[in-house]
């Protein structure tokens, strides 16, 4: 379990420094380098919002999507629509 | 010809004479088997710019090989990856297999080096068909239908290319009719031989909804065949999307509704192999993506070029790699579910590590491969396009979560706790080795690959701004799928794809066929034959049955008189009895002949005197 602590300890150091270094990096060592192709990579700290929004969003939205239309049990092809032959056989030797 | 060999020769004849070498001895083989990627090697270090092997056809001349920097970039790392994909399958016993995969190699690197349209249709065909022979090694019932699914898509993809091809030829007169260069662009009829090539491309290119035959049939090959696929067809794919369509616009937003559309396939999926399959079209997304957005003559085109060139020598490495650990984990345990597998870290750490030094590749960590290659790509997204900049981003963190997270985390740590498990053999665990050193070697001194681009390189992948930047998104979607890691446990279920609309019309064509068509032809068939029957009996002996038809026509319609009615039926009895007691009159062949003759004067009379008479 304490190695669990540590890692989580390095993550939250991980979470604070990258955002702490973007504020600093946005607001201080901007003019070095070439500036944002548009407005949103200005904003210190979007990266953390975007990251952790676009994942919770991918997740719900895909699993959404999978539950209403797309997903189905294994066999839904050996035994969807089976119309000829073949495929009942197939199927009645499965079952 | 030339100071040097088609390198596509080296790989087509080599692989004729494995079973020779097999036949001496299995190390014989596998020297003899890794030997020649490496001549290919030496082979294109030695080659210069320039069109070479150009054989008289027809009235057209076919250029064989086709040297600059765009081809010379893909076929480099195609026959790297070739050398490691034939190191990891080494331990394959059937030389069948190895052909395959080598003649899958050999027509890849003459698509890159085809310098004309026919040229490439020849080629993109064997590439179809050798790949399929990988699907089909793997001997399971799944991989014969799927192989079977994969290569009708394949022919309907190389209908369109020659259908556009010969349009092609058809409009331009001459040696430029076959030019396998960048085709007009724009709207109206005179474009059709472009569309059509197009769509044979990016069908090859697997982009949504023509994507459907990867993520079927890939999972379904044999462990090292599914390796080899992952690196040819699509990135050859994106080589001659390259050359031809380079800087078309509806590619941008094709290339950006395919990355995102894997990711959401990958996070539904519970096969690890199809997990990656996704993850392959949408990688593929950014490719596409780039070439759209690679308007030549501009800055911001040229990186979009340089982006998708970079990111495909990138994917075609970690991928592979990716593919050979999940190939390894199903090779040991036989399962290739999540559903099915967990805790596998105890037994295999290296596999392990190499398995996620390609998820690092893959989700664009600093010092990895894909953080040289697809910040490309985004970079010029930035610069115009901020949608697609938005939904790109949205598909490295997407894979990130899915290929970096949620595959590990389910395989090696939580879940089924597996009994049994070991590392893979020795050659597996080697071709990984050295693949994971290439994409950390490219994610730490991009510049050898920079300086394989075909144009000058104005980027700079490790300025602060992106490398910070980078690591707080990638950092702050792991916080999110640690909190969400429930609502990912994969689910014993398939996800329903675009494949689904081809199975239904099969299997309602084979309905159709079977009960609609079948009736009716029954019922036509029925009724004519009955006629037939009729026939038949009235000329049994025309007389009588002249008569009986008289007899039953009279006893139907007087059946209200009745007197009347009774006289036909006596009749019809009477003339009934007689019918079937009396024998068959039969002609001899004389007669018939005569009859025949007969009809002939008649018919020469009637010609004759027509002809004379009243002309």
């Amino acid at each position: 379990m304490g190695k669990n602590v540590l890692l989580f300890r390095i993550l939250y150091a991980g979470l604070a420094l990258s955002v702490l270094a973007d504020v600093i990096f946005r607001f201080f060592a901007h003019s070095a380098q070439e500036h944002a192709a548009f407005l949103l990579q200005e904003i210190p700290g979007f990266s953390a919002f975007y990251g952790f929004i676009a994942c919770i969003l991918i997740i719900f939205v895909s699993k959404w999507l999978g539950q209403r239309f797309l997903q189905r049990d294994e066999d839904y092809y050996d035994y969807w629509g089976c119309v000829s032959g073949y495929a009942r056989a197939e199927g009645g030797e499965k079952a | 010809m030339s100071e040097w060999i088609h390198p596509g020769l080296i790989f087509i004849l080599g692989a004729l004479l494995i079973p020779l070498f097999e036949s001496i001895g299995r190390k014989i083989r596998n020297v003899y088997m890794i030997a020649l990627p490496v001549i290919a090697l030496i082979d294109l270090l030695f080659m210069s710019y320039g069109e070479y092997w150009r054989v008289p056809f027809l009235n057209y001349e076919l250029i064989f090989g086709r040297v600059d920097a765009l081809s010379m970039v893909f076929a480099y790392v195609f026959v790297i990856a070739s050398l490691c994909m034939t190191i990891y399958a080494l331990h394959v016993s059937e030389s069948g297999h190895h052909i395959a995969a080598f003649l899958y190699v050999g027509a890849t690197l003459g698509v890159v080096f085809a310098g004309d349209l026919i040229t490439l249709y020849i080629f993109w065909e064997v590439m179809a068909f050798s790949s399929l022979a990988l699907i089909w090694y793997r001997g399971t019932k799944r991989a014969h239908e799927a192989g079977f699914r994969y290569i009708l898509w394949h022919l309907f993809g190389g209908m369109f290319l020659l259908a556009g091809i010969i349009l092609h030829i058809m409009s331009f007169p001459g040696q430029e009719g076959i030019a396998f260069d960048a085709f007009a662009w724009g709207l109206g009829s005179s474009f059709i031989p472009s569309y059509l090539i197009l769509l044979g491309f990016i069908l090859n290119a697997a982009v949504p909804p023509l994507h459907a035959w990867l993520s079927d049939a890939y999972p379904e090959a044999t462990v090292a065949g599914a390796v080899f696929l992952t690196a040819f067809t699509t990135k050859s794919a994106i080589y001659v999307l390259l050359r031809g369509f380079s800087g078309v616009e509806i590619l941008i937003w094709l290339g950006a509704i395919m990355a995102i559309y894997g990711i959401i396939f990958a996070v539904l999926e519970n096969d690890i192999r199809r997990l990656l399959a996704y993850s392959l079209i949408s990688q593929g997304g950014y490719m596409v993506a780039g070439v759209g957005m690679g308007v030549l003559g501009t800055k911001v085109g040229e990186t979009a070029v340089n982006g998708a060139i970079a990111h495909a020598f990138c994917c075609v490495l970690y991928m592979a790699l990716l593919f050979m650990a999940a190939g390894a984990v199903l090779e040991v345990t036989g399962k290739s579910k999540l559903t099915e597998l967990g805790g596998l870290y105890r037994f295999m750490p290296r596999t392990f590590w190499l398995y996620m030094i390609g998820a690092f590749s893959i989700s664009g960590f600093p010092l990895f491969s894909g953080f040289v290659s697809k910040t490309m790509v985004v970079e010029a997204a930035a610069h115009g396009h901020e949608i697609v900049w938005l939904l790109l981003e949205c598909a490295a963190i997407g894979t990130f979560l899915v290929v970096g997270l949620k595959l590990p985390y389910f395989t090696f740590f939580s879940g089924v706790q597996c009994e049994e498990a070991r590392e893979p053999p020795k050659n597996m665990l080697f071709a990984m080795g050295i693949v994971a050193f290439l994409c950390v070697f490219i994610g730490i001194f991009p510049q050898f690959l920079y300086g394989m681009l075909p144009y000058a390189v104005h980027y700079e992948p490790y300025a602060p701004g992106h490398v910070i930047s980078t690591c707080e998104m990638l950092i702050f979607t792991f916080v999110a799928f640690w909190m969400l890691r429930d609502n990912l446990r994969p689910e014993q279920k398939i996800t329903l794809d675009t494949d689904w609309l081809f199975r239904l019309a099969g299997r309602k064509f084979i309905w159709f066929c079977e009960q609609p068509l079948i009736t009716f032809a029954e019922i036509i068939d029925g009724a004519l034959r009955k006629i037939a029957d009729f026939f038949a009996w009235l000329a049994n002996n025309p007389a009588v049955a002249s008569r009986m038809l008289v007899a039953l026509t009279g006893a139907i319609v007087f059946k209200p008189f009745h007197p009347l009615n009774e006289k036909y039926e006596r009749d019809l009895n009477e003339l009934k009895r007689v019918y079937s007691d009396e024998a068959v009159h039969r002609m001899g062949i004389g007669t018939g002949v005569l009859l025949v003759l007969i009809f002939f004067t008649l018919y020469l009379f009637i010609y004759l005197s027509y002809g004379v008479l009243w002309r």
